[in-house]
């Protein structure tokens, strides 16, 4: 904790002191990339991010079509990273993807190895006393997908069976609620419970219907099964305490709803293989931490 | 520091199922080890070539693939192939047969350790094979191997957190604390006394050996 904050502080020396020697040589010393890129006042997130030139933005890399690596390009992808990219083209910086599965995103940004995360993370209470969210940038619910052949019809069928999901992700708590009586499997990735129904070792998967979705159509032997038994709203997540790099979060972000990017990248990577169309969300944040009322650390 | 402590008392039935979970990997995969290891160590120092050959065959198949590879083709691979395999089996398994290995190398030094000399003159006094080893050479070997089995049986402690990792294959020490972590966020606190719990065993198992090593010393 000491640590972090005398790094940030010597951020803002180091700022300060290019900041001084930039003025003192001129405007013709201008970079011409950033050329539309808004300035920050000095100090803050975003004129630091624009000083180092690059945002370090966690995603995951094993989730289609969120984020994920194209095997044919080996660049990560998916709409996630499409947000991310708004996001860094608004700072005028190059945006560094890593990989941030759920298990380690709030740990990477507590300890400055992500600046920004885009990973999937449903917004709740607990994780809002960690860190700061966004306004939801997306609505996912909770389903439960399963093999062709499996009995299972829905969420309320799971007892006695083994359901995969993953470590530090929302489904322990909803599926302890809402399947008390099914025995859970918790993995580091999805990729890992992928493997693990594909091979019969666990009985059913549940998360998000996006990320299920995903895997649908790596595999098209699996299927969707039963209701949306949760509501998921997904946030980006911020240095707990940054209250103006949320603020020009959320600003991106209404202007990726609000100017037709949203719905372009929706119809990109969900919308053409759901056959689905779907409408940005329009809920506050206060309206999501209500859905995930304290739990555990607050 | 009041947090450590109220995350230690907070969560701990999790953290001592973890660490139960653990001693059992533990001493499971260690029976197999050293039977299987003895096994191979004995086939790696007979007198015949063919099962010399089987024995080495063994040790660089388990030794040459790193442990997270073996447990995932011990338990995906497997059931891939259509073999119903558990997670507890393919964990406790690989674990073993992969410490097995280098158990056998061990004892196979430990024979090479007492002299060629000392053999041929047992059996230039008479003695049958048989008897050179179970009275000349096995007493010798065993002092001479408890050393670096003990650095295995450290070694092994600390591996079997690979099989809480890899694809939740059993909810160890190491498993519990991350599970604790993903819903209290205190990681220095968690991961302190995940280290702690490794601690207790690999210390104890080095006082162990330690007083095995003591028993069996030989005054010379």
């Amino acid at each position: 904790m000491m640590t972090a904050k005398r790094d940030r502080r010597w951020l803002v020396v180091f700022a300060c002191v290019f900041t001084l020697t930039a003025a003192a040589c001129g405007d013709d010393a201008e970079p011409t990339d950033g050329g539309e890129a808004p300035e920050f006042p000095a100090g803050s997130t975003m004129a630091e991010l624009q000083e180092a030139g690059e945002i370090a933005i966690g995603v995951k890399f094993d989730v289609p079509p969120f984020g994920f690596v194209n095997p044919q390009t080996d660049e990560v992808e998916g709409f996630d990273v499409d947000l991310g990219r708004a996001i860094a083209d608004e700072l005028g910086v190059e945006p560094n993807f890593i990989e941030a599965i759920s298990d380690n995103r709030i740990p990477f940004l507590q300890d400055g190895t992500a600046d920004l995360i885009l990973s999937t993370m449903t917004i709740t209470t607990d994780r809002d006393a960690e860190i700061d969210f966004s306004i939801p940038y997306y609505i996912a619910e909770g389903r439960v997908l399963v093999p062709a052949d499996s009995d299972i019809t829905s969420v309320d069928t799971l007892a006695g069976r083994t359901v995969c999901t993953a470590t530090g992700s929302t489904y322990e708590a909803n599926l302890t609620q809402n399947a008390p009586d099914a025995e859970l499997r918790l993995v580091d990735s999805y990729s890992e419970c992928l493997e693990l129904v594909q091979t019969g070792a666990v009985d059913a998967v549940s998360t998000d219907d996006v990320i299920l979705t995903g895997m649908i159509i790596q595999d098209d032997t699996l299927q969707l099964v039963g209701e949306g038994y949760t509501v998921e709203p997904y946030g980006a997540g911020i240095v707990e305490g940054d209250a103006e790099f949320k603020e020009f979060v959320d600003g991106v972000i209404s202007d990726f709803i609000s100017d037709g990017r949203w719905a372009s990248t929706y119809e990109n990577w969900i919308g053409q293989y759901t056959g689905e169309s779907a409408d940005p969300p329009t809920m506050t944040l206060e309206e999501a931490l209500e859905l995930r009322p304290c739990e555990e650390t607050c | 520091m009041s947090d450590l402590w109220e995350v230690l008392i907070r969560h701990f039935p999790e953290f001592r199922s973890g660490f139960l979970v653990t001693v059992q990997l533990v001493a499971v995969s260690f029976v197999i080890a050293i039977t299987v290891g003895m096994l191979v160590g004995a086939l790696r120092v007979t007198p015949v070539r063919w099962v010399r050959f089987l024995g080495g065959l063994y040790v660089e198949f388990f030794r040459n693939i790193p442990l997270l590879v073996l447990l995932f083709i011990a338990y995906l691979g497997l059931r891939r192939a259509g073999i119903e395999i558990g997670p507890w089996v393919a964990g406790t398994a690989s674990l073993g047969l992969y410490t097995a290995a280098y158990v056998a190398e061990t004892v196979r030094s430990g024979v090479f350790a007492v002299g060629k000399g000392q053999i041929e003159a047992g059996l230039s006094l008479g003695f049958s094979y048989r008897r050179v080893l179970s009275h000349i050479v096995i007493p010798q070997a065993v002092r001479s191997v408890i050393p670096p089995l003990g650095s295995l049986l450290i070694a092994m402690i600390k591996n079997s957190a690979i099989i809480g990792a890899a694809l939740a294959l059993a909810d160890d020490l190491l498993k519990q604390a991350r599970l604790i972590n993903a819903r209290t966020f205190q990681t220095n606190e968690v991961f302190f006394w995940a280290a702690a719990g490794y601690l207790i065993l690999t210390v104890t198992a080095t006082f162990a050996v330690r007083f095995l090593e003591r028993r069996l010393i030989v005054r010379r």
